[in-house]
């Protein structure tokens, strides 16, 4: 039997680490950025849901501040612009759909792909990241939890009218995510992340939320490994 | 609810399933998908005892796969059986077996320190290795099938290839307290662990497999190995009763000698049938009968209500709950496997 080797300790304070965090850092910042938009933006066309939305945009913009001190934490300028771009299709596709008044289809892009991505993320950070960005991060993951629970949530209540769009909606934009891990798989593994780890988080994670939503075990692996072959 | 765990034998085995299934999406991948697989539940099972109680549980499939050990990628092995576990209890299971290279997993690299996945604590009492009641089969096998080829067991001698490991070790135990064999011949790999065996049992010689098997008149195959190993029939003696235990199987050679009888070690046959196809995937030869015996033991644990870890940990399986066990398979009935 193979033996588990250890990992080798990470030198927060060397140049490579911190070039790597200087994008997964700015990835964080903004995704909590675009939630904090997009929950405003929701809380408009679900007014039943107002106070909460609003509440939920106000966690974001917290986590958003919490990142951004990790990164101060390290002396990394975050690279705001790599991040922009990261973000970019996913934004595009959100704001598309919202222009459509499609909120099943805002839902599943916030609530269930950026939340899930998010927490994969961050669960996989969290054994391997510097004591401060640890404590914050563990922080912030209690919290996301919370969000996936709010859209789960409305689209199981809403399932039966909801379900041909969230099988659209997941063509379109499930497919991005796997390009999107692709695309810092590098950096992530600088910081000690491992793709597959990754992946395999976003799915379970992402799986059950389909699955709390409504659809059957064999729906679920089909939604969840959408597009992953080609990636 | 009972759970199991289980996984297929190599990449190959698992892609052909996966179409099978009907998920092409993971028919055609390689290795690498297979590491960032979840855990799912192929079916949910009913299982009738034979005294017409009724239980009911879920196949878990982790998507570990054997060369996972082989290529290293042991992240990703020990990922996949603690994702397992986590899902078994998220959905409430109250006892689910570790099945193949699951409970090894979980014992060779100490996943016991790692509680925490995701927003869930595991419960380690929800799970059982199954290990009581598959050394339980396994001796039973040795003690049936050996006259059956006129092999008498007071007069053999009897190998065990894995001695030290949690089944090899309790299945030394037993042989050497209720059998009357004549000899044991202890193969593995670490000689501390070898030697604490043999002065624990107060029998049995330390040898290496190649200076065993030709003096073995039975071979008890509990190794934990990814792929099976070419054993030459001209070596054995005649006749030689092989129960191999290992999944996948420690044995790679097929025999043709009508002297060589090879049974699958660790498998039950239940008296009545059960609607599943998780049986049939693993090839059994009667799929709706024929079961792994770790299987079964959540099977027992959730019909006799023992909703505990009743095998759990490394040697801790003593005689009294192989017979436990045993007795509450006979009840249920569960019969060890015979059929060559």
């Amino acid at each position: 039997m193979p033996q588990l080797e250890a990992s080798p300790a990470l030198d927060f304070q060397s140049e490579a680490y911190k070039d790597a965090y200087s994008r997964i850092n700015a990835i964080v910042i903004e995704g909590e950025l675009e939630a904090n938009d997009n929950y405003k933006k929701l809380a408009e066309h679900l007014s039943d849901h107002k106070d909460e939305l609003i509440k939920l945009a106000r966690m974001e913009n917290r986590h958003m501040k919490g990142f951004q001190a990790c990164g101060r934490n390290l002396s990394v300028t975050p690279d705001m612009e790599f991040a922009k771009e990261f973000f970019a299709k996913l934004h595009d596709n959100f704001k598309e759909a919202w222009d459509e008044g499609k909120v099943v289809t805002c839902l599943l892009i916030q609530s269930l792909i950026i939340e899930t991505f998010a927490i994969s993320a961050y669960n996989i950070y969290i054994p391997v990241a510097d004591d401060f960005a640890r404590k914050i991060t563990e922080g912030v993951v209690k919290d996301e939890y919370m969000h996936l629970n709010f859209g789960e949530e409305w689209l199981k209540a809403n399932f039966d009218t909801a379900k041909a769009e969230l099988e659209a909606a997941n063509r379109q934009n499930l497919p991005l995510v796997w390009q999107m891990l692709n695309q810092v798989a590098e950096d992530a593994a600088v910081l000690g992340m491992e793709k597959d780890a990754l992946v395999e988080d976003f799915m379970i994670t992402y799986g059950e939320a389909l699955g709390n939503i409504g659809f059957t075990s064999r729906e679920v692996m089909r939604l969840s490994a959408q597009g992953l072959a080609m990636a | 609810m009972f759970g199991l765990i289980g996984h297929l034998t190599n990449l190959e085995h698992a892609q052909a399933v996966a179409r099978d299934l009907g998920y092409p999406e993971y028919g055609s991948q390689g290795l690498d998908f297979w590491c960032s697989a979840p855990p799912f539940v192929v079916e949910d099972i009913k299982v009738t005892s034979a005294t017409g109680q009724v239980i009911e549980g879920r196949y878990v499939e982790s998507c570990f796969l054997p060369e996972m050990l082989a290529t290293r990628r042991i992240k990703a092995a020990t990922r996949k059986i603690l994702n397992a576990m986590a899902h078994a209890q998220k959905m409430g299971i109250n006892i689910t077996a570790l099945g193949g290279f699951s409970s090894i997993i979980f014992e060779n690299f100490k996943l016991e320190q790692i509680r925490r996945i995701r927003n869930l604590e595991l419960d380690f009492h929800r799970f059982t290795t199954g290990n009581t009641h598959t050394a339980y089969i396994i001796c039973q096998q040795v003690e049936q099938a050996a006259p059956k080829y006129g092999i008498d067991l007071s007069k053999a001698t009897v190998a065990v290839c894995g001695a030290t490991g949690d089944i090899g070790s309790a299945v030394c135990r037993w042989l050497s307290h209720n059998t009357g064999v004549k000899d044991l011949l202890l193969i593995a790999r670490n000689r501390e662990r070898l030697d604490n065996l043999q002065s624990e049992i107060g029998m049995g010689k330390i040898m290496g497999l190649e200076e065993a098997l030709p003096m073995a008149d039975v071979v008890v195959w509990v190794a934990s190995m990814p792929k099976g190993i070419e054993v030459d029939p001209s070596s054995l003696k005649k006749p030689c009763l092989m129960v191999d235990g290992g999944y996948p199987k420690n044995i790679g050679s097929q025999f043709s000698n009508p002297n060589v009888h090879v049974l699958k070690g660790g498998i039950v046959e239940h008296s009545l049938d059960i609607d599943w196809r998780i049986m049939h995937i693993v090839a059994m030869d009667v799929p709706a009968r024929q079961l792994f015996a770790c299987f079964a033991e959540s099977m027992l644990l959730e019909f006799e209500k023992w909703h505990t870890n009743f095998s759990w940990g490394r040697n801790q399986i003593t005689l009294e709950k192989m017979e436990q066990i045993g007795m509450a398979s006979v009840k249920h009935g569960f019969r060890p496997l015979l059929t060559t």
